[in-house]
């Protein structure tokens, strides 16, 4: 036989003690936390690996990046060598306001064009800023973390 | 069983219960077992069927008549009289946006009636259009709390039409996973359900206990929720480099935070006078309804997918099933409590026998080809744009996988006519089971249990609706 009374206080003390401690809120915008390497922040394009290929925008779910190129020829690299041709990027779009961070673009992308960034502070007040173009894209490079990331 | 139609004399009415002061018996609902002889009647506590008027059954279906209103047929006079309350979809306690009505007879509740369908997002047909690779993306956020679960179960159901065999360590990575989901999921379930009863820091505790685990999944699959990371043909990734020392790390610090939940909850006599004998629900009911995972165990019936139809090779790992007697919230809270636990058994066990090798499968028909290959080889250059952009072809036929999730039966059932997307995909959600126990379980309680038992089924209309 307990005494009546006894379970509440039981746990009365459990939140007493936790009173002491020091709590384990991490308080934003001053105290930021560390993005774990595989993070799935924002994703950065390479343009020079770009080859236009269309699979990321194929593959992508909810269909949220937009692809657009053309054709160039290529001086040929020795004299009287075969004119090749390349694909060169118009457009590449990702927008944010719709990708659901799923990261298969990353995966499918044979050509390393399309890393995972742990940046994460960009949100805008309207929402046609969360559509990214290509130069801003590449901006985002710079941050992506050495390898390993998510895979490879 | 028998039943009758005669109104229980021994139920009491609001104001003789206000006088005793004694809590209302709960009448026993009859349910028809299938099999059994057809009853005479179909009013199953609050659901009226209406087999012959099917020319309206048709114009509701169409929604050129909308009937979502509930009328009281026979208003008693005097003291007996009944008045119906609308409870959601827009209430804190009814855990997003189910919504019920509520018969009351003062302050005893006499039917309910869950309506659900306000977070319907065609998630079901969504998959028809995804291929068997994008699937994931989708299936994880029907259940957001084990968005593992729903990814294995979808997995599995493929990988079952395809025969794939899935290497040993993606299995055990699988289990790993799930088992941990399977915590942080009850975690918030006590968290919600100590809250839903006046409990407040038992919710801060559980939802900071649960965050331990989300870090872990950040860093294996980069995200919170929403991971889609078990893929059909493995995972999508191996485990982080110091795996081991997090999910160690996490086995350490629980047993002392479940000791704290119980020195809050488990005698507190707040909690137990507000859960014991509420919510009841029999065994037979329980069966007859299609109520699983802790509801159904908390009666006593010893049934887990994980010992009846082993998945994933978790039979290689030692278990218990917990199971109540009662059926009640208290049950159910305990059934969650000593899980927990278990499921930590099976996570320390997983952790020492992780067995070496591939994450994914090595069937090239299933996997993409090693990045390393791509820039070698143009075979495997063209081997990968193949696999993308027509998918995997999954042979004809029709499968279902369940596996047991934090809430109950979860099931796959997917159909394929040997396309790279599925013909149709369906998914036996259990919370949208468990909820069509709820009139039962209300029948004859008090209105201050409403929020309880709710939350005691931990519902998730993610689930329900999909």
């Amino acid at each position: 036989m307990t005494l009546p009374g006894y379970g509440l206080l039981k746990g009365m003390g459990v939140t007493l003690r936790q009173m002491f401690r020091k709590p384990i809120t991490v308080q934003y915008p001053k105290v930021r936390e560390t993005p774990v390497p595989r993070a799935r922040g924002v994703i950065a394009l390479d343009q020079e690996a770009c080859t236009v290929c269309m699979l990321c925008a194929r593959q992508c779910p909810d269909w949220c990046i937009y692809i657009e190129g053309h054709k160039e020829e290529q001086e040929p690299s020795k004299p009287g060598g075969r004119v090749r041709v390349r694909a060169e990027l118009d457009r590449f779009d990702i927008d944010y306001a719709l990708c659901m961070y799923c990261g298969i673009c990353v995966e499918v992308c044979p050509f390393d064009a399309l890393f995972w960034s742990p940046e994460y502070e960009y949100t805008e007040h309207n929402m046609d800023g969360m559509l990214h173009d290509m130069d801003r894209l590449q901006d985002w490079l710079a941050t992506v973390p050495e390898p390993p990331g998510l895979q490879q | 069983m028998t039943r009758t139609n005669e109104p229980d004399q021994t139920a009491l009415t609001g104001e003789a219960a206000a006088q005793t002061g004694e809590r209302p018996r709960r009448r026993t609902v009859d349910v028809w077992l299938t099999g059994t002889e057809e009853p005479d009647y179909t009013d199953e506590a609050s659901q009226e069927f209406q087999p012959d008027d099917t020319e309206r059954e048709l114009a509701e279906q169409l929604g050129s008549v909308v009937d979502d209103d509930y009328f009281i047929e026979e208003q008693p006079q005097g003291d007996d009289e009944r008045m119906i309350v609308n409870m959601g979809p827009q209430h804190p306690s009814t855990h997003g946006v189910l919504r019920l009505q509520i018969e009351l007879e003062g302050e005893i509740i006499r039917r309910t009636k869950p309506i659900i369908g306000y977070l319907h997002t065609g998630m079901e047909k969504t998959a028809e259009d995804l291929m068997f690779m994008q699937g994931g993306t989708n299936v994880t956020r029907m259940d957001y709390l084990a968005p593992f679960h729903n990814e294995l179960c979808y997995s599995l159901a493929v990988e079952r039409l395809l025969g794939t065999d899935i290497p040993p360590r993606a299995q055990a990575i699988r289990i790993l996973m799930t088992e941990l989901n399977r915590i942080s999921s009850h975690l918030v379930a006590l968290a919600t359900n100590a809250m839903d009863v006046g409990a407040i820091s038992m919710m801060l505790y559980g939802f900071r206990d649960r965050e331990q685990i989300l870090d872990f999944f950040e860093k294996a699959t980069g995200l919170r929720m929403n991971h889609n990371y078990i893929r059909p043909g493995g995972v999508a990734a191996d485990l982080p480099p110091g795996w081991r020392a997090d999910v160690t790390e996490i086995l350490d610090t629980l047993p002392r935070r479940l000791d704290q939940y119980d020195a809050i909850l488990e005698k507190n006599p707040i909690w137990v006078e507000r859960t014991q004998n509420v919510g009841v629900v029999t065994t037979e009911e329980a069966l007859a309804y299609g109520l699983t995972g802790p509801t159904l165990r908390a009666t006593g019936l010893e049934w887990d997918l994980r010992k009846s139809n082993p998945y994933s090779g978790i039979e290689q790992y030692e278990f218990d099933v917990i199971t109540g007697e009662n059926g009640d919230v208290y049950d159910r809270y305990r059934i969650r409590v000593d899980e927990i636990y278990q499921s930590m058994n099976i996570v320390k066990q997983v952790t020492d026998t992780m067995p070496k090798g591939d994450y994914m499968t090595g069937d090239r028909k299933v996997a993409p080809p090693p990045r390393g290959r791509i820039n070698e080889s143009m075979e495997a250059l063209i081997h990968h744009f193949k696999l993308f952009t027509e998918g995997f072809r999954v042979p004809e036929g029709e499968t279902y996988a369940a596996v047991e999730s934090p809430r109950g039966e979860l099931g796959c059932y997917l159909v394929s006519t040997g396309g790279g997307k599925p013909w149709r995909m369906h998914t036996r959600a259990p919370s949208f089971y468990n909820i069509q126990g709820l009139p039962i379980m209300m029948a004859d309680s008090l209105v201050a249990d409403t929020v309880a038992t709710i939350a005691s089924l931990d519902p998730i209309m993610g689930d329900v609706d999909r």
